[in-house]
């Protein structure tokens, strides 16, 4: 978007006024929108030719075309693209644009005089950087930063003030803190139109962001601040430079600065638009396409993994709830946890955990703890050597534990495991009357 | 072409074909397949490692088990070093190469959890394994023996190799590159792109990025060089999801693998689909009739000529009862796999 004057060409939607950068996009968009059929799904060229079609094929009419604005519905133009739409429509648009984009120009350099040109594109930075230089406004920096915005004509040059009194501003600013908070956000825009600027302003923006905003959240946001931050200059330095100039500094100004521009409606979206750093906590969309590391569903490290969060009602994960690999939840089944060797764990421990999610942490502490495998013999003898306690927790496990240490431990099976000591005739725990 | 021929030599391939160019494999595992890699020199040999605990060495074009090695537990992954060694691991945390002309096995080593990965790197000659233990390995494979240990952030899912760079994706949807030839400090940490539990991760063979899946039916493709010019072609894709009776019904991803002559990549899912994308085109190349069951792992011969499909149920579902697994190996055309010229 960087040629002048072209807005109004670049290609658009006449069933759904979407913008795209480029005609082809532009085509497949309409083929896949609003030129398919319902029915069979089959991509179609052109409005008529879905009518045609859902006729000849399915004998079916259909009369409005599909997802298409109301007054846009029309299935007998035939349009292709951007070829076919109404002269009248082409104006419409264009008129849109222009009063869209020329109400951004007008918040930026306020109404009245100086429309160096009535560009559509989005360099302001150009013109108005230019300005302190050019103009003695210049001089009305450091009134402005102390004894509060001037309002007026000089509107028009608060955006360099911003930017040409920064380092005079950040000192001055601490002190306003308490009752700033509410003003903060429409400083920084001041320096958002400065595109050209913002690099060199952005190092010296962090060092006075923190100390300025003792808001619970600022500091991690502070970091993401210079990542996002040209995330944030390149949405439109449009909507930012309008907050800038009806935001101003200081709480006074404000009030001074809306009944001078009045009828520009512009105290409307200052916190959305403004320092990414400070929108992060209250205006999370805005930024969370930029910085996409805050709100994700966290996959913790705790021994009980996090569920999943279901996608929608229309949705269906098909995978289970914990958010454990699936080869750790095939893993946890007990035929396959009798396999892996536990040298030195009893193996009623290991057989007996149930296979739920809970247990998923602590299988890999019950890996840890053997760092060598030496083989199935070592299980006997933890057996024997551990607790008594542990036997009814191996009964507890059933007949697998014994299956598995039948071929082990043959001299001991004698019977049934119904009293659980009889089997165990040399171990003699305190208190079992065998 | 070497399929065709072979079902005329053994009729064992020609009752097993599924389709005009497609086959399964005989003396398959008797559990879950966990992973398929074809041999870097030849599309004749692949391994299978199986949740029965075993690796398998098959003749692709004689679709016979040439040879078969046991772990102690369910193996998890397995990878050839040369065309005459296997490498393998799995739930019994250990690491083992097994010699295929001696049919003679080794445990070079272990991990203190189970070994989900091992991957070789040829630029660097080095084995890399990652396991549950949150480490990354590296074996020397002539000796063999431990080349050192690297702690990662979480879990090891998945790993691949990128010329002398290792991606490493983890629990908890991080993503880490790694020098092979300097191990000291990570290169890149990151996030995976996608917001849920990362599957699987296989770099590009011109190793310029890598495809990331993940278990929300969604494929992301990165590139390696952080500069922001690279960083913004970037893009993530939804696929291997099905509608029925109004509810989209979203699959893992759990299976990339590239083909090594045009770049384009095919991608597996628990909903029994195969389909093959042109990363640079944007678009799906083609798709494979539906498989009995989840795509537990792809591999595309070295010559690109033949894709092995292991259609494996991973428990999506729970325990219950389902298709038997099976490998399937067909052959791939131009027409599959070749971007289009448009």
């Amino acid at each position: 978007m960087g040629r002048k004057k072209k807005k109004q060409l670049k290609p658009w939607c006449w069933y759904c006024n979407r913008d795209f950068d480029d005609e082809k996009i532009l085509i497949q968009h309409q083929k896949a929108k609003h030129f398919k059929c319902h029915i069979c799904h089959k991509k179609l060229y052109t409005g008529p030719g879905l009518a045609i079609h859902c006729m000849q094929v399915h004998k079916e009419t259909i009369d409005s075309v599909p997802n298409a604005i109301p007054g846009r519905t029309d299935i007998e133009l035939e349009i292709y693209g951007m070829e076919g739409i109404p002269e009248k429509d082409m104006q419409d648009r264009r008129r849109v644009l222009e009063q869209k984009s020329q109400e951004s120009q007008k918040k930026k350099q306020n109404q009245d005089d100086s429309d160096e040109d009535d560009d559509d594109d989005d360099d302001e930075a150009g013109p108005s950087f230019q300005q302190p230089a050019a103009q003695p406004q210049a001089a009305y920096m450091p009134p402005m930063t102390q004894a509060g915005m001037h309002p007026g004509p000089h509107a028009q040059g608060m955006p360099p003030a911003g930017y040409a009194g920064m380092p005079p501003m950040l000192t001055g600013i601490p002190p306003m803190i308490p009752g700033m908070p509410p003003v903060m956000p429409g400083m920084p825009p001041g320096m958002m139109p400065m595109r050209g600027m913002m690099p060199p302003m952005m190092p010296g923006m962090p060092p006075g962001m923190p100390p300025l905003v003792a808001r619970p959240g600022m500091p991690p946001m502070a970091p993401a601040a210079p990542v996002t931050a040209p995330g944030m200059a390149s949405r439109p330095a449009v909507p930012a430079t309008q907050s800038a100039a009806s935001k101003p500094l200081f709480p006074s100004a404000v009030q001074a600065q809306q009944t001078v521009s009045g009828p520009s409606s512009t105290t409307s979206d200052s916190p959305k638009v403004t320092f990414p750093a400070y929108t992060q906590p209250s205006s999370a969309p805005s930024v969370a396409a930029s910085s996409s590391t805050v709100a994700k569903p966290p996959a913790t490290v705790t021994s009980k993994p996090a569920t999943l969060t279901t996608l929608s009602a229309t949705s269906k994960l098909m995978h289970p709830d914990e958010d454990i690999s699936l080869e750790e939840r095939r893993a946890q089944l007990p035929r396959y946890q009798r396999l892996i060797p536990r040298p030195g764990q009893t193996a009623a421990a290991a057989a007996s955990a149930p296979p739920s999610g809970a247990v998923g942490g602590m299988i890999p502490a019950q890996q840890v703890i053997p760092p060598q495998q030496p083989g199935m013999r070592h299980p006997i003898h933890g057996q024997y050597g551990g607790p008594p306690q542990g036997m009814p927790g191996y009964m507890g496990g059933g007949m697998p534990p014994y299956g598995q240490n039948a071929p082990m431990v043959p001299p001991y099976q004698t019977g049934p495991p119904g009293p659980p000591m009889g089997i165990r005739p040399p171990v003699m725990s305190p208190g079992s009357r065998y | 072409m070497s399929g065709r021929a072979a079902a005329e030599k053994s009729s064992t391939v020609r009752f097993n074909m599924t389709g005009a160019n497609e086959f399964k494999l005989t003396q398959g595992p008797e559990d879950g397949v966990s992973a398929v890699k074809f041999s870097p020199s030849s599309a004749q040999f692949l391994l299978v490692s199986s949740w029965d605990c075993t690796v398998r060495l098959f003749d692709v074009s004689a679709n016979s088990m040439r040879m078969k090695y046991q772990h102690l537990a369910p193996v998890l992954d397995c990878a050839f070093y040369d065309p005459t060694h296997a490498w393998s691991g799995g739930l019994d945390s250990q690491l083992k190469t097994h010699d295929l002309n001696t049919d003679q096995d080794t445990i070079v080593g272990t991990h203190d959890a189970p070994i989900r990965c091992v991957e070789y790197c040829p630029e660097v000659n080095v084995m890399v394994t990652g396991s549950w233990d949150m480490s990354v390995r590296l074996w020397d494979p002539r000796t063999p023996c431990n080349a050192g240990t690297f702690t990662q952030p979480e879990k090891v899912y998945t790993l691949s190799v990128a010329g002398d760079r290792l991606i490493v994706g983890t629990a908890g949807r991080r993503v880490l590159v790694w020098d092979l030839r300097n191990m000291g400090y990570v290169q890149q940490r990151r996030e995976s792109s996608l917001k849920y539990q990362t599957r699987c991760i296989r770099a590009f063979p011109n190793k310029q990025g890598y495809v990331l899946s993940s278990i929300e039916g969604r494929v992301a493709v990165e590139y390696l060089d952080p500069s922001l010019e690279v960083q913004k072609k970037k893009y993530a894709f939804k696929c291997h999801r099905l509608k029925e009776n109004g509810i989209e019904q979203v699959y893992p991803v759990n299976a990339i693998s590239f083909h090594s002559v045009h770049n384009t990549f095919a991608t597996g899912g628990s909903d029994g689909f195969v389909n093959i994308w042109d990363p640079f085109n944007k678009k799906r190349l083609c798709q494979f009739h539906r498989y009995p069951t989840s795509i537990a792992s792809l591999a595309f011969s070295s010559d690109g000529s033949l894709l092995a499909i292991a259609s494996s149920y991973m428990q999506e579902q729970g325990d219950v009862s389902h298709p038997a697994d099976a490998v399937f190996i067909r052959q791939v055309t131009d027409a599959e796999t070749k971007p289009k010229s448009t």
